[in-house]
């Protein structure tokens, strides 16, 4: 394989080495299953491992360790917030606050529950994707469980006022639960400054292994298990623990917090070239989402009018660039995405979008390769188009 | 993943644009937005010149290209009878492209039904 150009760190990023590293023993001489800590000198030793990993992620959000229950990654966490929550207060309520732009592991759990009775409200968003913490408020009743709104959108990169909600929620009394896979490590998350209950996270989207996550419940919060079973993680979780994984990703968030302001003006220097190289080098592009600090640091989502995405991405993957499309089929019978069509995207448009999601490991003299790139192929492309001829 | 007939088409589509004088045009839309335009000069029967336009995927542009290169200088009641398992004598279709390569075809198909 030739030089990979990678832009899908939305969609998964490589394992630092140094999280590798710190996994590795725990394959092999360190093998032991933790919860036999009291008898066996190796468990007890995995057992620190996984305690130091749980006060890693703990302080990569500003909560406390015992806060942090480790999960299979971003969806078990995002079922077992709204369904725990909504499962164990249900003598309280029956309402659920969320937004249309979530990630499906929300919106799917919301769905199941809105099909065992529970009433399901969701806040509009603008076209830029933003929720108002306002029309949050007036959505909110004395019926009110939770409310969940992500702390930023996986497609368009819209940082979302979480904050703002966060307060609205607490002087409401209602659980506020916030997805933040693309956010942890990335920009800062304090969960007691923004006033969050619940908390998602997972490993492998900053440089920490697949099939591992976290879910913070702060403490004092009634909500019951998704996985019962053994009574792992203090009853919460049962399942013997991903032990290399949990270790990895409580690597992966000491590292993150440590090189996290470092990686971000690194990264948004690197994004703000690339916006604004392709679109002045290219007629007809325009910037999905938000186009200042309130869009994730990694986040380019743009539309490229008069041609469908495809295409494109596989031309440059010949080329070695790996890029991601906003909405990824163009003939098949594939919905269109929910975000795009929710910030209110034209039909026309909404196959001609490509998302390049950069990554710390991205290089300054790859832009430009990668904006002639794009636009070679998009003259060729819109010189096939009949759409591109029609304007 | 992709044959090597579609990626070669897909690299250099042949006989890319319109006719200016077109004696039939046919033309297809998915729902999802991509959409394929044939254009022929057809003369006694036989396409003497045959282009399109394309926005779809790599499959559906490459047998936009292979089906124009095919065409040219055939008869049309030959060409009307082409299905989509007679363009398997040029690649296997994988079942999730069936739909890219459908719009394809029934643009061009339709192209030989309908004149100007």
């Amino acid at each position: 394989m030739g030089k990979i150009i990678y832009l899908e760190h939305a969609a998964t990023t490589p394992v630092d080495e140094r999280v590798v590293r710190k996994m590795e023993p725990y394959f092999t001489e360190l093998f032991a299953n933790p919860a036999t800590k009291w008898t066996s000198s190796i468990s007890k030793k995995v057992n620190e491992a996984i305690e130091e990993a749980r006060k890693n992620v703990a302080s990569l959000i500003n909560a406390s360790p015992e806060e942090i229950i480790f999960t299979s990654g971003g969806t078990e966490s995002d079922n077992t917030a709204l369904k725990g929550i909504a499962f164990a207060n249900k003598d309280k309520g029956n309402e659920i606050i969320t937004t249309p732009i979530e990630h499906n592991a929300v919106l799917k759990s919301a769905e199941r529950l809105h099909e065992l009775g529970f009433v399901v409200k969701y806040a509009s968003v603008d076209s830029k994707g933003f929720v108002d913490p306002d029309e949050i408020r007036k959505l909110i009743t004395e019926k009110t469980l939770l409310v969940s709104v992500m702390h930023a959108n996986n497609e368009i990169g819209t940082i979302e006022p979480i904050e703002e909600i966060g307060k609205i929620c607490k002087e409401k009394g209602v659980y506020f639960h916030t997805d933040t896979v693309q956010t942890a490590a990335h920009i800062p998350i304090n969960v007691e400054k923004m006033n969050i209950d619940l908390l998602s996270i997972s490993s492998h989207k900053f440089y920490g292994p697949k099939g591992v996550g976290a879910l913070y419940v702060r403490n004092g919060t009634k909500i019951i298990p998704y996985m019962d079973g053994g009574g792992h993680e203090s009853g919460f979780r049962s399942g013997t623990l991903n032990t290399t994984g949990i270790i990895g990703l409580g690597e992966a968030s000491r590292i993150g917090k440590e090189e996290q302001g470092k990686r971000e003006s690194y990264i948004k220097e690197l994004r703000d070239t690339l916006i604004q190289k392709v679109m002045e080098e290219i007629p007809a592009v325009y910037l999905n989402g938000p186009g200042d600090n309130k869009r994730l640091p990694g986040n380019v989502s743009l539309i490229i009018q008069g041609i469908i995405n495809e295409p494109l991405l596989v031309a440059l993957n010949e080329r070695g660039i790996i890029a991601g499309g906003g909405s990824a089929c163009s003939a098949g019978k594939k919905k269109p995405s929910h975000v795009l069509t929710s910030i209110g995207v034209a039909a026309g448009d909404l196959s001609s979008v490509i998302r390049m999601t950069l990554g710390k490991d991205n290089k300054k003299e790859d832009i430009d390769f990668i904006v002639e790139s794009i636009k070679e192929i998009t003259k060729g492309l819109r010189n096939l188009s009949p759409f591109w001829e029609e304007k | 993943m992709y044959p090597k007939i579609i990626k070669e088409h897909f690299a250099d589509p042949k006989n890319v644009g319109k006719i200016k004088n077109p004696t039939n045009i046919g033309s297809f839309t998915t729902p999802t937005g991509a959409k394929a335009i044939f254009y022929f000069l057809i003369e006694n029967n036989v396409v003497k010149d045959i282009k399109y336009q394309i926005a779809g995927c790599p499959f559906a542009i490459a047998v936009c290209s292979i089906l124009s290169e095919y065409a040219k200088g055939k008869s049309i009641d030959g060409l009307k009878k082409i299905t989509m398992s007679s363009l398997e004598q040029f690649f296997k279709i994988p079942q999730e492209k069936e739909d890219c390569i459908n719009m394809s075809l029934n643009a061009f198909l339709n192209g030989l039904e309908m004149t100007k």
